[in-house]
């Protein structure tokens, strides 16, 4: 029985990791999806419009939760500080590694092991296909951005695997 | 010690991935072709234990041994066949296999959207990992014989 343990211990690695590998998977079969769905690729850039909404729509009420005992935020500056610690720690694991930003309304955060990425590529390979992969993130930013009151433009920038950028430009009205 | 070569098959058959360190003596039949005889034997060496084996087989097969090397075989419940030739002196290989798969199969394939499952692994980064597995593992020692 002992033997037993040792063996399912080997070949999970650690515990409670299921949990983790069910949105990773879950993830994947999404993006998949939805690329299976759009047939037509127009100039090879593949539509992906579909999976930024979907997390959007994940953001806007994940932010609400993430959210419930915190108090008010200071300032725009202190909700993007909120997004790349807590935010992403509870959803990657880890927080952003970088953060830029002009102070006037753009930001950039880099994710130097972005954990979608970190199991595809070291090097060039897939850089192609990589963009589908952080559509949903790119969505789910913007979401829970929209839900604290700031409109976005949010875009993802990859150079080298599995680093990669996303781009917060806040819309002023 | 030394690592020879590594094979690893899906459930059908497929030769997924194939890496080689220290092989002196090349079959002399293309790639495809020694899979396929690989697999065939291997098979054949599967049944055959199970059905002569006079008490409950459990794993079944696990290696066997020839004058000059050892090939140490794992198999999966859900049917992968990791493959692993080395010579006769190595030891703890079985832990090296299930490393292989837990650490490097289950990271960079299974959980790669973009590769396929059950066709031959295209992802270099698993190739990178593969190779830094092997060389870390103290029964690889590069020398030559």
């Amino acid at each position: 029985m002992k033997q037993q343990s040792n063996e399912t211990k080997f070949f999970f690695g650690s515990f409670g990791e299921a949990d983790e590998c069910l949105f990773d998977y879950l993830h994947a079969e999404v993006v998949n999806y939805v690329i299976g769905q759009n047939s037509i690729v127009k100039d090879g850039d593949e539509d992906i419009s579909k999976l930024e909404w979907m997390g959007f729509a994940v953001g806007y009420r994940v932010i609400e939760r993430l959210t419930r005992e915190w108090v008010r935020f200071k300032d725009e500056l202190d909700m993007i500080k909120f997004i790349c610690t807590d935010f992403w720690s509870s959803l990657y694991q880890k927080q952003i590694d970088n953060l830029k930003t002009n102070h006037h309304g753009t930001y950039v955060l880099q994710d130097n092991a972005f954990r979608l990425l970190s199991n595809i590529s070291g090097n060039e390979q897939y850089l192609k296909e990589s963009p589908r992969l952080l559509a949903f993130t790119c969505g789910l930013l913007r979401g829970s951005l929209a839900n604290l009151g700031i409109v976005s433009v949010v875009k993802a920038e990859i150079s080298c695997l599995p680093s990669c950028k996303f781009h917060v430009e806040v819309q002023r009205v | 010690m030394t690592i020879h070569n590594l094979y690893i098959f899906s459930r059908t058959g497929v030769l997924l991935h194939y890496a080689e360190w220290n092989r002196q003596n090349k079959s002399g039949i293309t790639n495809e072709e020694e899979s396929k005889l690989m697999y065939g034997m291997l098979f054949s060496i599967k049944s055959f234990v199970n059905k002569i084996s006079p008490l409950d087989p459990k794993e079944g097969f696990l290696y066997y041994k020839t004058s000059k090397y050892t090939l140490h075989y794992l198999e999966t419940p859900t049917g992968l066949k990791f493959v692993l030739n080395t010579d006769n002196q190595s030891q703890n290989v079985r832990e090296l296999l299930q490393q292989l798969y837990s650490q490097v199969y289950l990271e960079y394939v299974v959980k790669n959207p973009i590769c396929p499952m059950n066709e031959p692994i295209q992802s270099e980064l698993f190739k990178l990992k593969v190779d830094e597995l092997m060389k870390k593992s103290p029964i690889f020692l590069n020398r030559s014989l």
